[in-house]
């Protein structure tokens, strides 16, 4: 008990030492594991298992709209935001460390069951690339682009595409909040126009067209496409990385739920957002990475029992998707599950005596 | 699939079943004389058919069970059991975050469990005393008359639900209502209590009637 106590204040005071991991003594592995190394960058095979501490204030700033409901229900609750370090993710990041930003873009896709923890894998790497200090494009949901639409415009840019206002014009506020240094430094390399009068020029910062979206709701999903765009387009010169982080990417190659005014299906193509996202999600440019996830509770049409890409990404995401490296999540080892419940224990919990 | 039949009426030799596992795991030295003859009885003797509401879990509770009965609509206790469990989540993650927020000589005095905190509740809204209506000579009295433990724990439940069916706001869920509603009458405070001791001083005002009472 004072073993954790003292791991705990001890991460609350200094930040980033790892003294703390030498206090777990090695014959106890029954006892709860607590990491204050609160850098993903140096987490470890040894770290694996244990929980680190992310300070509120990074929360809110790398992670404007990311993690899941659930996550932000028991941050909010246990007022501290702790993650487990697990084996699919150190793999993820051990390759990010290795990787090769001259090559084409490396596509990785999480997969798993229900409820094993994909989100927070990817939420986990995104939180790395920030500190790294990469341009991270997060897509918290994608499944919430082709569903539940209220209101879909028809497109002022191509005739047959519709766009949805409120859906862009929220991932661009979230976008802007944790990206800001990067919105300045970006010039853009055309002239776009937005309608008859507005226009933005040549060698503006991006952080204009963000601004231009956001008050014109009406040209927010072309705003989306044309950040899209420059990004891809000035990344291989290597002056910043790229992460692109699609949570539910099997959204983009489904059916959606939405209708056109004449009751006839939407099918994904139409939709401008989700357009410009295949765009990027191919591996024609270099200088970052591609992290996916497939996710099966929002998707549309699809069995509860599928998890593996075949089956969620369907024939066209496969093939468009197809030169990618798979990273399975499986359920809490033994290990990791002692020291999820050490943790509760110590929140106070797991309340019920039998539950003890 | 047998339905059980409510007021099924059994042979007098049929006896309950028993539910907790302990009891079945203990050696056979260790039991007592009583026990050894009632295992003894029990061998011989048909047992009754289990309900399918009592089970052997150890976080079953009878008086959460009752409560569930009484919430469930149009029998859909799956419904019902879902809505209090996400109750009691509320509760633990209310009381867990003040918890975390309290100063350090304020946090033994924070409740966290919910179960604790919905039976004290239940018991600070149960009332001592009821009224009924006796009629005698055309006119009907309000009589003040002794409740039963039953009584008692149905009339708190009762209200507890009707407050929160009728008096919130009508796009707030159930569980964060009920939530609420728990978290005021575990601290003594809140519309249930006050109902309570409207009743109980109807009561005290209508003293004068107690001798209608003949049992």
């Amino acid at each position: 008990q004072l073993d954790r106590g003292c791991a705990l204040h001890m991460a609350a005071r200094d930040g980033l030492s790892s003294v703390s991991s030498q206090n777990v003594p090695a014959e106890k592995p029954r006892a709860v594991f607590h990491t204050s190394e609160s850098d993903p960058a140096k987490h470890t095979e040894q770290h694996e298992g244990r929980l680190y501490n992310i300070p509120l204030e990074e929360v809110k700033a790398v992670f404007p709209h990311g993690l899941p409901y659930r996550f932000q229900q028991q941050i909010q609750t246990f007022n501290e935001a702790r993650v487990m370090v697990r084996r699919p993710a150190l793999e993820l990041l051990t390759y990010l460390k290795g990787s090769n930003f001259a090559h084409p873009a490396v596509r990785y896709v999480i997969y798993g069951e229900r409820g094993t923890g994909k989100t927070m894998t990817l939420c986990h790497v995104v939180h790395y690339c920030s500190r790294q200090g990469w341009l991270v494009l997060h897509i918290p949901d994608a499944h919430l682009w082709v569903k539940n639409c209220k209101e879909l415009l028809q497109s002022s840019y191509k005739k047959d595409r519709l766009d949805q206002p409120l859906q862009a014009s929220v991932w661009l506020k979230n976008f802007k909040s944790s990206n800001e240094r990067f919105l300045q430094e970006i010039k853009t390399q055309k002239k776009y126009m937005w309608g008859k009068q507005e226009s933005t020029e040549e060698g503006r910062p991006l952080g204009e067209v963000v601004d231009q979206g956001l008050a014109r709701v009406r040209s927010a999903s072309d705003a989306v496409g044309v950040v899209l765009k420059e990004i891809k387009q000035q990344s291989h010169r290597g002056s910043f990385r790229l992460l692109v982080a699609v949570d539910g990417v099997n959204a983009l190659w489904g059916r959606t739920s939405l209708r056109k005014e004449d009751k006839s299906p939407v099918s994904p193509e139409e939709l401008t957002l989700v357009h410009n996202l295949r765009k990027m999600v191919r591996n024609d440019w270099s200088g970052g990475a591609i992290v996916t996830t497939l996710s099966q509770t929002g998707s549309l049409f699809k069995p509860s029992s599928a998890y593996t890409p075949q089956e969620l990404l369907g024939k066209d995401g496969f093939d468009t998707l197809d030169p990618f490296v798979p990273i399975p999540v499986p359920n809490y080892s033994p290990r990791e599950f002692e020291s999820c419940y050490g943790y509760y224990l110590e929140r106070k919990w797991l309340q019920h005596e039998k539950g003890q | 699939r047998l339905m059980p039949v409510r007021w099924s009426r059994y042979n007098p030799s049929y006896l309950e079943p028993e539910v907790k596992t302990e009891s079945y795991q203990k050696p056979l030295e260790e039991l007592t004389e009583e026990e050894k003859e009632q295992m003894e009885l029990k061998a011989v003797r048909p047992i009754k058919a289990a309900p399918p509401t009592l089970s052997s879990s150890v976080f079953s509770d009878p008086m959460i069970s009752k409560f569930i009965n009484m919430m469930m609509k149009s029998g859909n206790k799956v419904l019902a059991r879902s809505l209090m469990s996400q109750t009691l989540e509320a509760i633990k993650r209310k009381q867990v975050e003040k918890y975390h927020k309290a100063p350090e000589n304020e946090k033994e005095t924070i409740e966290c469990n919910p179960y604790v905190i919905f039976h004290q509740a239940l018991k600070n809204c149960q009332p001592i005393i009821g009224l009924s209506n006796i009629t005698r000579g055309g006119k009907t009295y309000q009589v003040p008359v002794p409740l039963t433990d039953n009584r008692k724990r149905f009339l708190a439940m009762k209200w507890l639900i009707t407050e929160c069916r009728e008096n919130k706001h009508r796009r707030t869920m159930m569980p964060e209502k009920l939530s609420q509603e728990l978290l005021l009458a575990f601290n003594n405070e809140g519309p249930v209590i006050k109902k309570k001791h409207i009743l109980h001083k109807m009561a005290e005002a209508n003293r004068a009637y107690a001798h209608f009472r003949w049992w």
